[in-house]
């Protein structure tokens, strides 16, 4: 389904429409007052942005002194080229340590690999432990934020959620109780699980290390309990060295939810002593994207989720009506570039307001990605006739001064003298819920010819 | 690695995506010089690391030595029963034999863990602990209760200075905490206590 | 100093009051301005929508149009920010770059050009500014609440100077009206919700006339309050700085 087909159908409930635009624009609130008590934060994000340029422009290099460094901490290094090998890596790990139960903290990678499933086709238990994740996992549905995946959910959705699936007892969706009885259900399974799974927010060249910041120490929970830890990551996940985290964590979770840095900031090395620790490297149409000199800043993303919160229109349609593994403005130009066709709605779905380019901590100029995917998809996927006629046709009427005139007297003395049951009638969309303007007599040309001419 | 798939290609997973990176990557862009005068703000910096620990849904005190660390979580916590301190001369206060844990799991009931840090950050309240700091690595956050013991003069501003304290140690694993776990996951709603711990408590020594 | 007047494409065929006011406004402070009779659209409707090739002769027939101006001034600040960086598709020449060079959105004429910040206005009314996002984040004609840096606004700057007027303070300050050109016909339902939302951010801070520099997010929100049949009046910057009520 389109974006604009799956945003209608979700307008359908204004009430909900408001309280989801409500929820993201307070997490934009907290982002601005953080933000705006930073010394320097503007200089941050051009910073954000030069170390992650360069890091693309020198990404193969950094890649190989990643491995070499990862391989000498005793850490194993894997490489997929897309999701599918991706999945048989993780999977081919499992089986090597007969690991059946698997707990997992938030990778956004291995939701763009379809991991879970595929895992769970071969009879083994993957549970999510970021609650958010949690709860879309029980309800069936992929998360619809990428740092809040259950913001469309009610408190009292989540409350009948758990009474069927977590035998919890109706409270009225009283988020205390339910996050406790949450917290004693995924305990039992972090104690129990064979492997842990969990994606990287940045990986250091320098040190073959990696960080994973998380608010709930569910990631810890797994790591450290586990005698196996796997952990995915996407090839643009790359800083060149430790003292870039000092640019990266300030910027992360202050545009993220507003927080000056997430409760945990855990920074792996070596695995625990007879312990085993894998790395899983993922290409997954990023060295593609790499090719794109107008695309290619896309890759910058440090999934911090601001854009979402900020864009007027995923707050209004919510993550789901983009029907992407990411959504929202940073999807709208990461997913073209995956399956253009598939994805043409997205980069439309948007009224190039530039909000997000704004708000992006790593400076991705989004909002000029967006029109050149347009430029893009109207030539290179089957576009309406009518469409790509009335646009030569405007193209031409443009071009040349007498059609324009022409043109606009027709225009404005239909919308002066047809009945208005013809003019909002049901071809003109415009019409269905917004009056036209009156059409007047003159038009300005017209008036300024007529006024010099009295002159 | 793969279960025995075969590709009609002869290189590699890793070589084919290292050539592809090497390809497509754009022409040289140089590294920004990052000029750390331009984040001066002036706030007093231990005000401003007991205010950030205070918004993370930490409390902070004062102690004036290790026993004395020891006798104030008592008094907040009395009815711990499972409890560690790696603090020298605390011995007593620990329930927890260290010896006989076979695994962490074994540590699940651990309601206090008093550690010692020595490294804290203004900016966001973060507490840095490091492996040698920590018997078992779940420990910080399989425990109920984090006890985290602190030097004021061992606060820095930034998390840049923080990297630059970090830039001489070798650690196999290491993690910034600030405050107690926490999520606002159902319906934006702020709960303290996720799945780490559900009180932090900093003492300055 | 001679000014090219670009009178964008709806405005002339459906707003001309605007234009009139935008060309007495500039006369009133003394700019020599001609209104060259040649001129169409700037070609922003189809590009926008993915079609910038159609646009090419809409672009040519611009810059033919206002070479020899030493500034081209426009009561819109997504016509003048599409100018200044979407003509990049068409031969870079001395004629093209000095268009994209000079043209001027109206308020930012005014106050950085002419210097002039009072243009002897009254409009005694309490008027809410919506800050167009081409004009606000494209042109930067006033800093927008997601930068951290210096507040500033041209268009409050000169609504500021004129008798009478109050300026109303909104909950969001630059969240987008929705009209986003084709936009507002392909995902009609998200357009008309983020207009219902601005318009009644507007009502609840008291707010009797809604202005701002752009022409095509005033049609959205009027279509919207007329069908509606909201108490709110919409007029464009220049119209206000031309009042002498």
């Amino acid at each position: 389904m389109n974006h604009s087909k799956a945003a209608t159908i979700f307008n359908t409930n204004e009430k909900k429409v408001d309280w989801h635009d409500k929820a993201l624009w307070f997490v934009r609130h907290k982002r601005d007052k953080s933000v705006h008590a930073v010394e320097g934060w503007e200089t941050l994000r051009s910073l954000g942005h030069g170390i992650k340029a360069h890091t693309l422009s020198n990404l193969d290099n950094y890649l190989i002194q990643f491995e070499e460094n990862a391989l000498k901490n005793g850490v194993q290094v894997h490489w997929a080229i897309d999701g599918d090998e991706h999945n048989r890596i993780v999977l081919s790990i499992l089986k090597e340590h007969n690991a059946k139960k698997v707990v997992k903290s938030k990778s956004m990678l291995t939701e763009e690999c379809h991991l879970n499933p595929f895992l769970e086709a071969d009879n083994i238990e993957v549970i999510d432990t970021d609650l958010g994740e949690r709860i879309v996992q029980l309800a069936k549905e992929p998360p619809s934020h990428i740092v809040l995946p259950a913001i469309h959910k009610t408190k009292e959705e989540v409350d009948e959620l758990f009474q069927e699936h977590l035998g919890t007892k109706p409270c009225d969706g009283d988020p205390q109780y339910l996050t406790g009885e949450a917290r004693k259900h995924l305990r039992e399974k972090f104690i129990k699980a064979d492997a842990a799974i969990t994606g990287v927010n940045f990986a250091i060249a320098d040190t073959g290390g990696f960080v994973v910041c998380t608010n709930e120490g569910n990631a810890d929970m797994g790591a450290h309990l586990a005698p196996v830890h796997i952990a995915c990551m996407g090839i643009e996940k790359l800083i060149p060295k430790q003292e870039h985290l000092g640019v990266f964590l300030r910027l992360l979770a202050r545009s993220a939810t507003g927080q000056p840095i997430t409760t945990y900031s855990s920074h792996f090395k070596k695995p625990i002593k007879g312990n085993k620790m894998h790395i899983v490297i993922v290409d997954n149409g990023r060295t593609e994207q790499l090719s794109r000199p107008d695309f290619r800043a896309s890759l910058h993303c440090i999934r911090c989720g601001a854009c979402m919160n900020t864009c007027p229109i995923y707050r209004r349609s919510g993550g789901h009506s983009y029907d992407a593994t990411i959504p929202g403005p940073i999807g709208s130009i990461l997913s073209p570039g995956k399956d253009l066709k598939k994805h043409s709605s997205l980069p439309f779905a948007s009224t190039l307001c530039g909000s997000c380019s704004d708000v992006c901590p790593v400076k991705i100029d989004i909002h000029s990605q967006l029109y050149k995917w347009r430029q893009i998809i109207t030539k290179e996927t089957p576009q309406p006739f009518v469409k790509k006629a009335s646009m030569k046709m405007m193209g031409k009427i443009f071009a040349k001064p007498m059609q324009f005139e022409r043109v606009g007297k027709v225009a404005r003395w239909s919308l002066r003298n047809l009945p208005n049951s013809v003019i909002n009638s049901k071809p003109n969309v415009w019409g269905k819920s917004r009056d036209l303007p009156i059409g007047p007599k003159e038009s300005f040309d017209e008036w300024y010819k007529n006024r010099k001419k009295d002159e | 690695m793969t279960n025995g798939i075969k590709t009609e290609r002869k290189m590699s997973s890793r070589d084919y995506i290292l050539s592809r990176a090497k390809t497509n990557k754009p022409d040289a862009i140089e590294l920004p010089k990052i000029d750390l005068k331009v984040f001066d703000d002036s706030r007093n910096v231990l005000n401003e690391f007991i205010k950030k620990v205070e918004t993370a849904g930490g409390n902070v005190f004062e102690a004036t030595s290790n026993e004395n660390v020891v006798s104030q979580v008592k008094a907040i916590f009395p009815d711990a029963k499972v409890n560690f301190s790696t603090l020298k001369g605390s011995e007593s206060f620990n329930t927890v034999n260290f010896e006989s844990i076979k695994r962490p799991h074994d540590l699940r009931d651990l309601d206090i863990l008093i550690l010692e840090s020595d490294l804290g950050v203004a900016e966001n309240g973060a507490i840095w602990l490091k492996d040698s700091q920590i018997p078992m690595r779940v420990l910080p956050f399989i425990a109920k209760h984090l006890v985290l013991l602190l030097k004021k003069d061992t606060i820095v501003t930034f998390m840049h200075q923080a990297y630059q304290k970090l830039a001489s140690e070798d650690t196999d694993f290491g993690v910034f905490i600030s405050g107690p776990s926490k999520t606002a996951d159902i319906e934006q709603s702020l709960v303290i206590g996720a799945h780490g711990a559900l009180s932090v408590t900093v003492f300055f020594i | 100093m001679l000014v090219g007047l670009f009178i964008p494409c709806y405005i002339n065929q459906l707003y001309p009051q605007v234009g009139k006011a935008t060309l007495e406004l500039l006369e009133k402070l003394n700019v020599n301005v001609i209104y060259p009779s040649g001129q169409t659209c700037c070609g922003q409707p189809m590009a926008n929508s993915g079609y910038e090739y159609e646009s090419v002769g809409a672009c040519n027939n611009f810059v033919e149009n206002f070479k020899d101006f030493d500034y081209i001034v426009t009561p819109s600040g997504s016509c003048a920010y599409h100018v200044k960086k979407h003509y990049n598709i068409i031969p870079q020449t001395e004629d093209v770059a000095k268009v994209r060079n000079n043209v001027y959105e109206l308020c930012d004429f005014i106050v950085n050009i002419l210097k002039i910040k009072n243009v002897n206005a009254r409009f005694p009314y309490k008027v809410g500014v919506h800050k167009s996002c081409h004009g606000l984040r494209g042109l930067r004609l006033g800093s927008c609440s997601e930068l951290v840096g210096e507040s500033f606004s041209l268009i409050e700057d000169l609504l500021n100077e004129v008798k009478g007027a109050e300026l109303m303070s909104l909950t969001r300050k630059d969240e987008c009206c929705g009209f986003g050109g084709t936009f507002a016909v392909t995902e009609e339902a998200i357009s008309v919700k983020m207009g219902k939302d601005r318009i009644k951010d507007h009502l609840n801070n008291g707010v009797q006339v809604i202005t701002a520099t752009d022409t095509s997010c005033l049609m959205h929100l009027e279509g919207l309050i007329n069908r509606n049949k909201q108490p709110l009046k919409v007029l464009h910057i220049a119209e206000i700085l031309n009042s002498n009520i």
